[in-house]
C-alpha cells in the first residue's frame, strides 16, 4: 500500500512538474495572444522611452512613440531628410539669413481642445531659451541655439530671429527633439515637464503608460490633417532580443525593431517581413592627424589603400550595412556621386609604408555593438589588424567598454581609433562640422584644416540648394583627399512586421509615424 | 514574542543606514558620470557642471548623504536623474508586479520542491529519489534564461498556448486598486483580466519557480533523512501510527526548520527582482529596473531600491524567525535566550 502511494505521488509529481506550466491553460487557446483585430497595431521596441516631453528627453525610443503624438512646424519627407510643411503651411527667410517668419496652418487644435497658433510656437521656443532653458533640456541648445527672439506677429504668423545666419535651422525644425509643439496648458498644468502627460497636434492621443510595460496610443479623431487608419496604437518594451522576434512570429507584435542579420532567415520563415532602409549614421575609422606617422596624409592614404572597405563590410554586417563611399549618407543633401574615397591597392600601400618605416601601430577599440557598428569597434579593429598584416604593419588593439573608450578616445594616446555618428537633424553640416571642431572627443581624428572650416562656415551661411551642396561636395572632396577618416559603412535601418500590416516606414531619422500604416 | 518582535524591526534601522552609506558611496565611487548621460551628446562641459551643482554632486560626500539621509527619513528617496520621476514613484510602479510574481514562483517552489523532497528521502536511493535529484540537479543548473527561452518557444512560439511576454494584454484595463493584477482583477469581478493576467504569469512564474524549487527539494530531502533516522520516529512506527502520519506529521513537520529557512531566503532574493526572468518575459518588476538604472547612473534610484531589498532581506528573516517558534515550541525568543 505504501509503495503505490509513493509510487502515485511520484508520478503526479513528475509529470505535473514536467508539464504544469501548461496544464491549466491548454483550455483557454487562442485567447489573447491570437492576431489582434485590425484596429490595433502593437510595435515592440528594445526599450522604454525616457519620457514624451521633446525638450526633456534624447532617445531613439522616446522619438518613436513622440513623432505620432506630436508635430513640428516642419517635417521631413518620406524618404529623405528634406523638409516639407507641416504646422507652418509655408515659410519666408530674410536676405540676411537672420529671419525667419512662418505662416502657421490655421484651425488646428491641441488633443486636450486648446487652439494651436503663433502664441503656442513662442511659448514652446521660449521655454527652451535662457533664461528659461534647464540644464537638462538635451537638444535645446542644438535646435535653437542659433534664436535670439521669437514675435508673435498675428494668430498664424510667428518671426523667428537668428544671432548669426544658420541654414541648418529649417532642418533643426522638422526634428523630433526639442521642435514638437506641446500644448502650453499641458505644460502649465503639468509644472513645466509632460513626461508623462503628452498633448500634441499629432494624429494620435496618449491613453496610458504602463512602465516597462507598454504606451497605448488612440487615433485623435479631431486631426487637423489626414485621420489616422488605424484606431490603437501600442509600443510594446521587449527588451531580449530573442523574445521580441518570438513575440512578432507569435502574433503578440506586428511591427519590430532592433534585429540583427542573425534572426532574419527565422523571421523570413515565418512568413514574415522584413523592413529595410537607409540609416542616418557613418561608421569610420579615425587616424590620429596630431602625431607621427599619420600627421602625414601619404601614410593616412597608404593604410586606406590597405584595407578593402566593400569586402570588409559585406563579411561583417552580411549586407545590412552599405560600404561608404562618402561621409554623408547617400540620400543627404550635399552627397554626390562624384565622391570617392581611397582605392583598394595593397601593393602600393606596402611600398609607401615601408619607405615611410611604419613597421606597428596602435589601436584602440569599443567592445560594445553601437547603432551604426553592429559588430562592435574591437572586431572591426581585428579586421583592419588582419589587412594590415597583409602590408607588414604589426597592429596592437587595446580593447574597453565604451564609457571608458570614450575616456581614452579624449586623453588621445592612439594611432588609429574607432568611432561612428548619428545624424541629428539630416542637414550635411550636422555630419561635416565633426572634421572642423576643437573638441577631441568629437573630432577624434584631430584633424586641423583652415580651409575644410572656412568652407564649414560658408555652408551655413549660405542658404539651402545648389550652391551650398556643392560646399559640401567639396568638402567630402577634401577629407577624401586629406584622409582624416576612412569611412567603412553606412548602417542600415532592420525592422519586421507582419504579412498583413501595410505602409509600414521607418524614417532615417529615427521616427515611426504610424497615421497611414494598416492591418488588414 | 512581541517585545523580539519589536527590537528585530528597530534593528533595521542600523542595517538600513549601513546599506544606504555602503550603496551610497560605490556608487559615487564606481559610477560613471551621470551628467553626460542625462544631458545628452551635445551638452557642453559648463552645461554638465552645471546640472552636476544643481543637483547637489559637488557638494562635499557627507552634506550629499545629510541630504539624502534627511529625505528618506520624510519618505522623500529623491527624484530619478534620467526621467525626473520620484523615486518612490518609480518604484511602486514596478514593485508589485515583482511580488506578485515571486508570491507565486515561491508558492509552485515550495509546494513541488516539498513534495519531491519528501518522495526523495522516503523512496531514498529508488527510481524516484534519482528522478528527483536530476530534476534538481537540472534545476539548479539551468541558466534561468534559458530556461525562459525554452519556454517562450515551446509554450508561445510553437504551440501558442501561453503568451510571450508583458503582464496583461495591454488593452484591458484592470482598475489599479493593490497593483497586483490577479488580485485587482478579482476585486473588479472581472474574470477575463484574471485569466490573461494567470495567463501572462504562468511562464515567468515557472522559470523563475525551477531554481528555488531544487534548493527546497535537496534541503527538504536531507533534512528528511536527517529526521527519519532519528529515534522517535522508530517509535512513532512502532507505536503503528500509519507511514502517512509518520511522515508528514511527524518527519516532515520536525524537518521543516531548514526548508523554512530556504524558503524565505529565497522569497527574499526573488522579492529583491529576478533580473533575467524579467528580461526574458518583459515582466514590469524591480529587477531589470535596477539594472537599467544602474547602467545610467541614476543614483537615486538604485540607493531607493537597495534600501528597499535590504528591508525586504531583514523582514524576511523576521518572519523565518517567528515561524520557527510556530513549528518548534521548543524555540522560544524569550529575554535571556536572545
Amino acid at each position: 500500500m505504501k509503495k503505490i502511494i509513493a509510487l502515485a505521488l511520484a508520478a503526479v509529481l513528475f509529470s505535473v512538474t514536467l508539464t504544469g506550466c501548461s496544464s491549466n491553460t491548454a483550455g483557454n487557446n487562442g485567447n489573447s495572444n491570437a492576431p489582434k483585430p485590425s484596429d490595433t497595431l502593437i510595435y515592440a521596441q528594445g526599450a522604454e522611452p525616457r519620457g514624451l516631453d521633446p525638450a526633456l528627453v534624447d532617445d531613439g525610443e522616446s522619438a518613436k512613440v513622440m513623432s505620432n503624438i506630436y508635430e513640428g512646424l516642419l517635417k521631413y519627407n518620406k524618404d529623405s531628410t528634406k523638409v516639407e510643411p507641416s504646422l507652418a503651411k509655408s515659410w519666408d527667410v530674410s536676405t540676411d539669413g537672420l529671419t525667419y517668419t512662418f505662416h502657421l496652418q490655421e484651425g488646428v487644435k491641441f488633443q486636450d481642445g486648446t487652439d494651436f497658433n503663433a502664441d503656442a510656437v513662442k511659448f514652446n521656443i521660449d521655454r527652451q531659451l535662457p533664461p528659461k532653458v534647464t540644464e537638462d533640456m538635451a537638444y535645446a541648445s542644438f535646435v535653437y541655439g542659433s534664436v535670439k527672439s521669437v514675435e508673435v506677429v498675428d494668430k498664424n504668423t510667428v518671426k523667428i530671429n537668428l544671432t548669426a545666419p544658420s541654414t541648418p535651422f529649417l532642418s533643426n525644425l522638422a526634428m523630433i527633439m526639442a521642435a514638437p509643439i506641446v500644448s502650453p496648458k499641458a505644460l502649465q498644468d503639468n509644472k513645466n515637464n509632460v513626461n508623462q502627460a503628452p498633448v500634441g497636434t499629432g494624429p494620435y492621443k496618449f491613453v496610458k503608460w504602463d512602465k516597462d510595460q507598454d504606451i497605448v496610443l488612440v487615433r485623435n479623431d479631431a486631426y487637423w490633417g489626414t485621420k489616422a487608419l488605424t484606431k490603437n496604437v501600442i509600443f510594446k518594451f521587449i527588451k531580449d532580443n530573442s523574445a521580441r522576434v518570438v513575440a512578432l512570429n507569435n502574433g503578440e507584435a506586428d511591427i519590430i525593431d532592433g534585429i540583427d542579420a542573425t534572426v532574419v532567415k527565422q523571421i523570413t520563415d515565418a512568413g514574415n517581413k522584413i523592413f529595410q532602409a537607409p540609416g542616418m549614421n557613418i561608421n569610420y575609422m579615425a587616424y590620429n592627424t596630431s602625431r607621427k606617422p599619420f600627421n602625414d596624409q601619404k601614410v593616412r592614404v597608404a593604410v586606406s589603400q590597405a584595407i578593402n572597405v566593400p569586402e570588409l563590410v559585406q563579411s561583417l554586417y552580411k549586407g545590412y550595412s552599405e560600404p561608404a563611399n562618402s561621409i554623408l549618407p547617400t540620400f543627404m543633401e550635399g552627397y554626390d556621386k562624384s565622391i570617392s574615397q581611397v582605392a583598394y591597392d595593397s601593393t602600393a600601400a606596402a611600398k609607401t609604408l615601408k619607405d615611410a618605416g611604419v613597421t606597428s601601430l596602435h589601436m584602440i577599440a569599443y567592445t560594445n555593438p553601437r547603432p551604426y557598428n553592429a559588430a562592435t569597434g574591437q572586431v572591426l579593429a581585428e579586421a583592419i589588424q588582419g589587412y594590415l598584416a597583409k602590408v607588414g604593419v604589426k597592429v596592437t588593439i587595446d580593447s574597453f567598454d565604451w564609457t571608458t573608450y570614450k575616456q581614452k578616445v579624449k586623453a588621445g594616446d592612439y594611432d588609429i581609433a574607432f568611432y561612428g555618428w548619428i545624424g541629428d537633424n539630416g542637414d550635411p553640416d550636422n555630419f561635416m562640422y565633426l572634421l572642423s571642431i576643437d573638441d577631441p572627443t568629437m573630432n577624434i581624428a584631430r584633424y586641423k584644416n583652415p580651409q575644410f572650416n572656412d568652407l564649414i562656415a560658408k555652408g551655413l551661411k549660405t542658404a539651402a540648394g545648389a550652391d551650398r551642396n556643392a560646399v559640401y561636395t567639396q568638402l567630402e572632396k577634401i577629407a577624401a583627399a586629406d584622409a582624416a577618416w576612412l569611412p567603412i559603412s553606412h548602417a542600415q535601418t532592420l525592422c519586421a512586421y507582419r504579412p498583413g500590416v501595410q505602409n509600414f516606414y521607418f524614417h532615417m531619422t529615427g521616427i515611426t509615424p504610424f497615421a497611414g500604416v494598416s492591418k488588414k | 514574542m512581541l517585545k523580539y518582535i519589536i527590537k528585530r524591526i528597530l534593528m533595521l534601522i542600523p542595517v538600513l543606514i549601513g546599506v544606504s552609506i555602503i550603496v551610497f558611496l560605490i556608487m559615487r565611487v564606481f559610477s560613471p558620470d551621470p551628467a553626460p548621460i542625462v544631458l545628452g551628446q551635445h551638452a557642453t562641459q559648463e552645461a554638465q557642471e552645471a546640472w552636476r551643482q544643481a543637483i547637489g554632486l559637488n557638494d562635499p560626500i557627507y552634506l550629499q548623504y545629510w541630504h539624502y539621509l534627511k529625505g528618506a527619513l520624510t519618505g522623500d528617496l529623491g527624484t530619478s536623474y534620467y526621467t525626473k520621476i520620484p523615486v518612490v514613484k518609480e518604484i511602486m510602479a514596478r514593485f508589485p508586479a515583482t511580488i506578485e510574481l515571486a508570491v507565486v514562483a515561491i508558492i509552485l517552489a515550495s509546494l513541488f520542491g516539498i513534495l519531491i523532497g519528501v518522495v526523495s528521502a522516503v523512496k531514498k536511493n529508488s527510481i524516484f529519489d534519482n528522478a528527483g535529484m536530476l530534476l534538481a540537479l537540472i534545476g539548479v543548473s539551468m541558466p534561468i534564461f534559458w530556461l525562459g527561452i525554452l519556454l517562450i518557444i515551446l509554450f508561445s512560439g510553437t504551440l501558442h498556448w501561453l503568451p510571450s511576454n508583458g503582464r496583461i494584454d495591454p488593452l484591458l484595463q484592470p482598475a489599479h486598486v493593490t497593483g497586483f493584477y490577479l488580485i485587482d482583477s478579482l476585486i473588479a469581478g472581472d474574470s477575463g483580466d484574471f485569466v490573461d493576467a494567470l495567463r501572462h504569469l504562468v511562464l515567468p512564474a515557472a522559470a523563475l519557480a525551477m531554481y528555488s524549487m531544487a534548493i527546497i527539494t535537496r534541503m527538504t530531502r536531507s533534512s528528511m533523512l536527517d529526521t527519519l533516522g532519528q529515534d522517535f520516529i522508530r517509535t512513532a512506527r512502532a507505536k503503528g501510527i500509519a507511514e502517512g502520519r509518520v511522515i508528514f506529521r511527524h518527519a516532515l513537520r520536525n524537518g521543516l526548520i531548514p526548508i523554512v529557512t530556504v524558503i524565505g531566503l529565497q522569497l527574499g532574493s526573488l522579492l529583491g527582482g529576478a533580473v533575467l526572468t524579467e528580461t526574458v518575459f518583459s515582466w514590469p518588476g524591480i529587477g531589470a529596473y535596477t539594472v537599467t538604472c544602474i547602467l545610467k547612473s541614476d543614483f537615486p534610484v538604485v540607493q531607493g531600491v537597495v534600501l528597499l531589498v535590504a528591508a525586504i532581506f531583514v523582514l524576511m528573516n523576521l518572519i523565518v524567525d517567528v515561524i520557527y517558534a510556530f513549528l518548534d515550541p521548543r524555540i522560544k525568543y524569550a529575554k535571556k535566550e536572545v
